[in-house]
């Protein structure tokens, strides 16, 4: 082949790339002033200086109070729609606390209650003496965007939707106390009566404590006059859900699904005033690696759960960032089958689990897991040691007088002993011919479990346990954990703000769902009725302060460490109030730093 | 070939209609509950129950079966569980286009590099350039593309910020202006583009540079260049056409490649396209979501294969059909 020809080959080669890279150039050349003049990534102002950009992991389902069941969904709602009362958390006590207009529940302890009560519906309300009805007054200066008033038919509207079987909200729960629940059907005539647009009563068909009434009344309206005609079999496909219309500081600007929700404050809301930031976007991106570098070159402002391994870098790479943490709401726990499972399933007979039925059996696990290992390698300072599942953020109810068991091998080892394991040839202990050898599950792509997983595993061989990891996709492993197919696991619970536990320990089986470890205890069961009877949530303290020693002694799971959420925020923002309550719970107050005076 | 055409579309259609059917089995066979959300303490065991009868799901699996056939047969393959109950068709309407654009943005730039560093390759075997293509192409051919997609954005969006790390678009981006809106869209899809494609062209380049060496030895070609043509028209017009023909039937079957592909990178780039829509499906057991997806993605590759039968008839006139 001639040599020149080849050149020219070459050359023409080369010139074809020159020309796509003077494209390419081009292109985003142009696309680079273009984003400049929008403003967001640069600091000229304009959006960048208006507009709170929030990543999210998942788009919201619905932003409809009555279908809405994500995280992402609840945040928007909460900022879209009035709600009847205000709710805070008092980190003194441990308490939430209510608000009306011209009421609280309890007396705000100093240094708590940012929270203005104005964003509330209700004037006043007024419990019964036999705590059998509850009597809300209602403002009427609320207005709905479209301009028509807030009256009560919208809630006692909203309260039919909830309940309609039809419609499957997840939210029924809040209505069981009402009359007629106890028949399996509310009726609504009876239980929810509005004699004027501003008088709402609630009946219930048994005493319920004021704090718990409160909770239940105030689920989020929707107006009645735009949904009035809307059948319950199409309420979930409706054309309105992607209209929604609220009262609150913001309202809907633009729903891109599964990209972005586009919320603009509303001029005219005093519910209880427009938001500060005019505008507030919130971005789905789903891969956690890319919300954090987006955090870090200001695409983002606002990034939850951000993982503890990296701080550090982040806060290292980018000054204007500043990490926050709240809790302790979120703990993690090795699960192990109290009884024989398999029996259970097969003859519906309780029999102790080979393996983990004595409760001195498990006491030996949970102190040969180096608990505080797991914390001072993963969690660091975000982590704190767990004893039982009473958060020791409700302070009110929660027993600071646990010792927790501490990390020790030999008193671990002797307790097994005197159960009657006795090393094997091989190491492993045994008895009566049976190996101490299981498998531990827990659910994918957790890689903090992953790593406390390889730790008890290592810790549990020291003594003589074979324990082997397996790791199953989210949805099979809760399935297998609902049926109770599982010996021994992994796994977390988030804990609501009322100690409400007989889901997960309570002796009737089939009744509590949640009982994956098969744990039973008259007198828990006692504690847990005794506490739900007293109508001051505080006067159940003695009930959870001996719940928590039983727990204590019983060890039907190992509880391992509560973690504090981590959020990362912007600088750039002020006026953030982090609430055990959720991230966003002070969001319209919050403002903006002007651009110019971020230091760069 | 027309016959043959229509022929091959009949055969195609007993084809996807039986991967429908194994599908639908199969997902309701497999573990996991689409009503798995509502069943957690503080909401009522009322509301699972509800639920699944209102996705039908409490029937047995025949007369799901029935029902669900009864349905398709009338062109409706349901409405999504876990999308705000709306339409499947709605909800791929709103996603494949996403795919789409950056399937074909991938398939022009997968060739396109592909066929170009294959004939500097060829052209110039054994040089310091060749071995240099050679080496880059077999290194990125090998990497596993989240790997990669992941170091890109930690390269260009983040050390240096110079395209954004996901989005289809810049906030506010409908303020540019059509052109700039589109200019910003094309700005967000360099990444993962790159990404897709240079995995693909290293492929590709391999193939090319091995077939362009294979016909660069023949005879006709010798002949080419006795009777004096210029060496462009040598490799272009005489060697480059029949080096092609083993590429092009690349182009049908990588279709379904680029798909698979577009599913990690619009889960990494925040794209709403098929590949979330699919990813997110299965992991929520939205069975009808899951269906009407294979059955997109199940017609593209079938009509993949049959455009590359094709195109292979179209460019090799001893190839009849």
């Amino acid at each position: 082949m001639a040599k020149q020809d080849i050149k020219r080959i070459t050359a023409l080669c080369r010139i074809t790339c020159s020309l796509l890279l003077a494209v390419v150039v081009l292109t985003l050349s142009s696309c680079g002033r273009s984003k400049g003049n929008s403003g967001h990534s640069g600091t000229g102002g304009g959006a960048f200086d208006s507009t709170l950009v929030i990543a999210m992991l998942g788009d919201a389902d619905y932003l409809n109070p009555v279908l809405g069941s994500t995280v992402t969904s609840g945040n928007i709602i909460g900022l879209i729609y009035p709600s009847l009362l205000q709710s805070e958390f008092d980190t003194e006590t441990g308490l939430l606390n209510y608000m009306a207009l011209e009421k609280k529940l309890r007396d705000v302890t100093a240094g708590q209650g940012k929270k203005t009560p104005k964003g509330a519906i209700a004037r006043s309300w007024s419990m019964s003496p036999d705590h059998k009805t509850l009597t809300y007054i209602l403002r009427s200066d609320a207005f709905w965007n479209d301009g028509k008033p807030v009256v009560s038919g919208d809630f006692k509207f909203s309260y039919q939707l909830y309940g309609n079987p039809v419609i499957a909200s997840a939210r029924q729960q809040y209505l069981a106390e009402l009359v007629g629940a106890d028949k399996g059907q509310v009726d609504f005539d009876k239980a929810i009566e509005t004699p004027n647009d501003t008088t709402l009563v609630f009946r219930f068909y048994k005493p319920v404590p004021e704090h718990l009434a409160l909770f239940h009344t105030s689920l989020t309206p929707l107006p009645a006059h735009q949904w009035k005609n809307v059948k319950p079999d199409e309420f979930r496909h409706s054309p309105l859900n992607l209209e929604p219309l609220g009262a609150g500081p913001y309202h809907l600007k633009s729903w891109k699904q599964q990209q972005e929700i586009v919320l603009e404050a509303s001029r005219k809301s005093h519910l209880p005033k427009p938001g500060n930031i005019p505008v507030i976007t919130f971005r789905v991106v789903p891969d956690y690696t890319v919300r954090l570098a987006q955090l870090q070159t200001g695409a983002v402002d606002v990034v939850e759960n951000i993982k503890p391994e990296d701080f550090t870098a982040l806060l290292k790479a980018n000054k204007q960032i500043d990490v926050k943490t709240v809790g302790l709401r979120v703990y993690d726990y090795v699960g192990w089958s109290n009884i024989d499972q398999n029996e259970y399933r097969r003859s519906g007979q309780i029999k102790p689990h080979p393996l983990f039925g004595s409760a001195r059996v498990r006491l030996a696990l949970t102190q040969a897991i180096d608990r505080e290992a797991i914390i001072d390698g993963y969690l660091k300072e975000y982590g704190v040691l767990c004893n039982t599942d009473v958060s020791p953020s409700l302070k009110w109810a929660y027993n600071d007088r646990i010792v927790a068991h501490s990390f020790d091998p030999a008193k671990a080892s002797a307790l097994l002993k005197a159960e009657g394991w006795q090393p094997g040839p091989d190491g492993i202990l045994q008895k009566q011919g049976r190996k101490f050898s299981f498998v531990l599950y827990t659910n994918a792509g957790n890689a903090r479990r992953n790593y406390a997983s390889v730790i008890i595993q290592q810790n549990l061989r020291a003594i003589g346990i074979d324990c082997k990891l397996d790791v199953q996709e989210s949805n099979v492993f809760f399935e297998n954990l609902q049926q109770r197919k599982l010996d021994a696991w992994m796994a977390g619970w988030s804990i609501g703000l009322e100690i409400d536990p007989l889901d997960v320990w309570g002796s009737d089986l089939k009744k509590s769902r949640f009982n994956f470890t098969g744990y039973q205890n008259p007198r828990l069961d006692k504690l847990c009725e005794l506490a739900k009877e007293k109508m001051e949530p505080t006067g159940a303290r003695p009930y959870w302060l001996e719940y928590q020693e039983i727990l204590h002694r019983d060890q039907p799971i190992t509880f391992l460490y509560w973690m504090k959420e981590t959020q990362g925020f912007s600088r750039r923002i002020e006026g953030e109030e982090l609430n055990i309550s959720g991230t966003f719970y002070n969001v319209d107050d919050w403002r903006l730093r002007p651009s110019a005076n971020v230091a760069p | 070939m027309l016959t043959y055409i229509i022929k091959r579309l009949l055969i195609a259609v007993p084809l996807i209609f039986g991967v429908l059917t194994l599908t639908f089995f199969i997902i309701r066979l497999a573990p996991g509950d689409p009503a798995a959300f509502f069943i957690q303490p503080g909401i009522s065991p009322n509301v699972a129950e509800q639920i699944r009868a209102q996705y039908g799901l409490n029937d047995p699996i025949p007369i799901q079966y029935v029902k669900w056939l009864a349905n398709v047969l009338q062109g409706d393959f349901g409405r999504s569980f876990s999308r705000a109950q709306q339409p499947v068709f709605d909800v791929i309407a709103s996603a494949l286009p996403i795919t789409m654009t950056i399937a074909l943005l991938t398939l022009v730039a997968n060739f396109t590099f592909g066929i170009l560093i294959g004939i500097i390759s060829a052209v110039r075997q054994n040089t310091i350039l060749d071995r240099f293509l050679t080496v880059t192409a077999l290194f990125f051919y090998s990497m596993p593309e989240f790997w990669f997609a992941l170091m890109m954005i930690i390269l260009f969006a983040l050390k240096f910020p110079i395209f954004p790390a996901s989005g289809l678009n810049e906030i506010g981006a409908e303020s540019f202006g059509p052109v700039g809106f589109v200019l910003d869209r094309f700005w967000h899809l360099v990444l993962p583009v790159t990404v897709l494609s240079i995995n693909g062209a290293a492929g590709i380049a391999r193939y090319v540079r091995g077939s362009m060496l294979e016909v660069i030895r023949q005879d006709y070609i010798r002949t080419a260049r006795a009777k004096g043509l210029p060496e462009k028209v040598v490799i272009f017009r005489h060697a480059l056409r029949n080096a092609l023909l083993p590429v092009i039937t690349l182009m049908g079957s990588s279709l379904p490649f680029i798909f698979s592909g577009a599913l990690f990178i619009e889960v990494i780039f925040a794209f709403p396209g098929m590949g979330r829509v699919t990813v997110e499906a299965i992991f929520s057991r939205d069975y009808p979501l899951i269906i009407a997806n294979t059955f997109i993605s199940g017609s593209l590759i079938v009509l993949g294969n049959l455009f590359a039968d094709v195109l292979y008839a179209v460019a090799d006139p001893r190839i009849k059909l």
